[in-house]
């Protein structure tokens, strides 16, 4: 019976997909939804695996006027760095997992709302489950942009599988 | 790269700029004028919309006939579009929102006994950046708009720069006298006190140092130029930015509201906000949604967030030896490479703005500083538009006034003044006119003895036309900035604001505003 690891979620069938999307961005509700598609996920499997930068970023630059161009330039790098790093850290750690598991591993960092470019990735790789974690439960930190699963739900052509936020 | 996007906007705003100053050219929107009450603008009316509109209309025409090639001329012209689209937000906000938003303000007044538009100040400039605000976040900046709007931080250094011009020595040297002491205090004290709170609560050295730099010097500003020093995490550099653009908006509208029931003036209140607002952006906008028909109060906010502008090195490398010394592997900075970069180059242009009206090249240096002494027959009795004589003079009523109040007064050079203006119903000189303006501020006559005293000194300062026209200048350029600016304030940053960062902005920027219009009020005095 496979356990998904993290969660305490006992899987009492036993799924055999053969491609499965999964959103995540790192956070413990993410690493749960990870832990879940890779239990789920049939070895010879497909992993497509989506980052999503959220737009938010192209506003963090502010209301900033007093610095020049090369201070504004320098931030912008750094913080473009910062993400990168973040991100690789990211995606060695589920294409380490995924690779062990036997599971083939692709993965796209998109720009933008989370929950359009969750949309327009099912779309280009049609997977057969379409796996994410549930929003962060309030008080917790953490970046303030979010996946809509109301809206996946109307909108996914793949099943959807929300794994509760670990407690 | 071509950055020039094919669109008929900038076309269709120039058709509309240039049919607005006709019509009003026309005497075709005369009704709308009167009813508004904004004939006092037909003249900018006139140019800036023929101006504006002119170079939309061609500009238009060459986006969406010729091909736009590669290079510097391409991205020039890419700008002009989002020029033209704030300018145009700032047509409607300053000449139809504004007096409209003045008018339901007058006719709510008996409902709500106040008038909300003046108690919350809802002048062009407040309207401007929230209808920057609310483009952004509500309709989204469209792409071909977005190299323009970038270009209000330079609008803004522009209107900064071209200030520099309205300073006196004197101004100068006393408001940064005290802008160099109440900023050295807050800004050090508040960068001290978010450092202390950090490694009392074992917060990261990353977070607390971008959050000290974002809280204590010039917000916004500050986190950006020292996020990469203290090598600052994506989601700490959220929380910063999210807690100062939250915590400034609050501030922009706030601010002038105390300022005014606290009954400040334009040098207490701009040195207030200087002091006391967290980002630098919000510093202007207060200042001008404080005094949006004049600049005095701009003029005193700015030269706080100059000297601001200029604590910004000495912080970043403070900040960064400060991280050195705490991290492990941490880079070490280069002092002299820290400050070239982070020198803000457009404050050497208000010094050269400066220097240069102090020689008088551009005008006499008497009329400068807003308005010049002349109480010449020329200007006491002259005739209006329609031939009708104004007479400046003190009427007998007046001077009526004027006696039975004078024995109010003990101050031997304040009752000679007042004397002398009996005796010559004018004010016979600048220092006459200075010593009862102290009797003014000073509130030692009666209300109608000070009205008349206020009159006398209206009757003979004045403003040069070329000043005038100069102040609208700069006006406009900071109209332009900052609703460019609003343009940039996106709900989705604001959003980010949480965790320590919130708890310790909040706290830190409370007690900054407030200390800072305690020592404001006990020590700065509304006369330069």
């Amino acid at each position: 019976m496979p356990r998904v690891r993290g969660t305490g979620i006992f899987l009492f069938v036993m799924p055999d997909f053969t491609h499965i999307l999964i959103a995540s961005h790192g956070t413990a509700g993410a690493q749960a939804a990870e832990q879940a598609a890779l239990a789920w996920c049939r070895a010879g499997g497909r992993l497509s695996h989506l980052v999503v930068v959220p737009d938010l970023w192209r506003g963090m630059m502010g209301d900033d006027w007093l610095n020049n161009a090369s201070t504004r330039d320098t931030y912008g790098k750094y913080v473009e760095n910062e993400l990168r790093r973040e991100i690789d850290v990211h995606i060695g750690r589920l294409r380490s997992q995924a690779s062990a598991a036997g599971i083939a591993y692709e993965f796209k960092v998109m720009l933008g709302k989370p929950t359009e470019c969750l949309l327009a990735y099912s779309r280009e790789v049609a997977p057969a489950l379409v796996v994410i974690g549930a929003p962060r439960p309030r008080g917790l930190p953490g970046l303030r942009s979010r996946i809509h699963p109301e809206r996946l739900v109307v909108a996914l052509t793949a099943p959807l599988l929300v794994i509760p936020y670990p407690r | 790269m071509v950055y020039t996007q094919r669109t008929p906007w900038t076309l269709i705003m120039g058709v509309i700029m240039v049919a607005y100053a006709y019509l009003v050219q026309s005497g075709a929107l005369e009704v709308v004028i009167k009813y508004l009450g904004t004939g006092r603008h037909a003249g900018e009316m006139l140019t800036l919309g023929y101006t504006f509109g002119g170079i939309a209309i061609l500009i238009g025409l060459w986006q969406l006939i010729a091909k736009a090639a590669e290079g510097h001329v391409d991205y020039y012209l890419s700008t002009i579009g989002g020029v033209i689209f704030i300018m145009l937000v700032a047509f409607i906000v300053k000449w139809g929102l504004d007096p409209q938003m003045a008018q339901w303000g007058r006719a709510a007044q008996p409902a709500l006994g106040f008038n909300f538009a003046s108690v919350m100040n809802l002048n062009y400039v407040v309207m401007g950046i929230v209808a920057g605000i609310v483009i952004v976040n509500v309709f989204k900046v469209p792409g071909w708009a977005e190299n323009g709007v970038r270009l209000s931080r330079l609008g803004l250094k522009t209107g900064v720069i071209l200030l520099g011009a309205l300073y006196s020595f004197a101004e100068l040297q006393q408001l940064g006298k005290l802008s160099i002491v109440l900023i050295g205090i807050f800004v050090l004290g508040s960068v001290g006190l978010v450092l202390w709170w950090g490694s009392r609560h074992n917060l990261p050295n990353s977070m607390t140092g971008v959050l000290s730099a974002g809280v204590g010097v010039c917000g916004v500003s500050a986190a950006v130029a020292a996020a990469p020093v203290v090598q600052a995490k994506s989601t700490e550099i959220a929380y910063t930015i999210g807690t100062i653009l939250l915590f400034g908006v609050i501030c922009m509208f706030l601010f002038p509201i105390v300022g005014k029931a606290l009954g400040m003036g334009y040098i207490t209140f701009g040195a207030w906000a200087g002091t006391g607002i967290l980002n630098s952006a919000q510093v202007a906008g207060a200042a001008l949604a404080f005094q949006p028909t004049g600049i005095e109060t701009l003029k005193v906010a700015e030269i706080f967030n100059i000297t601001r502008v200029l604590f910004l090195p000495i912080i970043v490398i403070w900040l960064a030896i400060w991280y050195v010394k705490r991290e492990v592997g941490a880079q070490k900075v280069d002092v002299g490479q820290v400050l070239v970069s982070k020198f803000p180059v457009f404050v050497l242009g208000f010094i050269l703005m400066f220097l240069l009206s102090s020689t008088g090249i551009f005008a006499p240096a008497r009329h400068y500083q807003g308005s010049y002494f002349d109480n010449s027959d020329k200007v006491m009795i002259r005739k209006d538009r329609s031939g009708k004589e104004i007479n400046n003079y003190l009427k007998d009523p007046d001077l009526e006034v004027l006696k039975k109040d004078a024995a109010k007064i003990t101050r031997d050079d304040q009752k000679t003044a007042l004397q002398r203006l009996i005796e010559n119903k004018k004010l016979m000189s600048i220092e006459d006119d200075d010593t009862l303006r102290g009797v003014v501020n000073a509130k030692i006559l009666s209300k109608e003895g000070n009205a008349v005293l206020t009159k006398a000194h209206r009757a003979v300062r004045h403003t040069a036309a070329k000043i005038a026209m100069f102040r609208d200048l700069i006006a406009w350029f900071f109209t332009f900035g900052l609703i460019g600016l609003g343009m940039q304030i996106t709900m989705a940053s604001i959003k980010q604001a949480g965790g320590q960062p919130l708890v310790i902005g909040s706290v830190v920027g409370v007690i900054k505003a407030v200390g800072s219009l305690i020592v404001v009020l006990l020590l700065v005095h509304e006369t330069i």
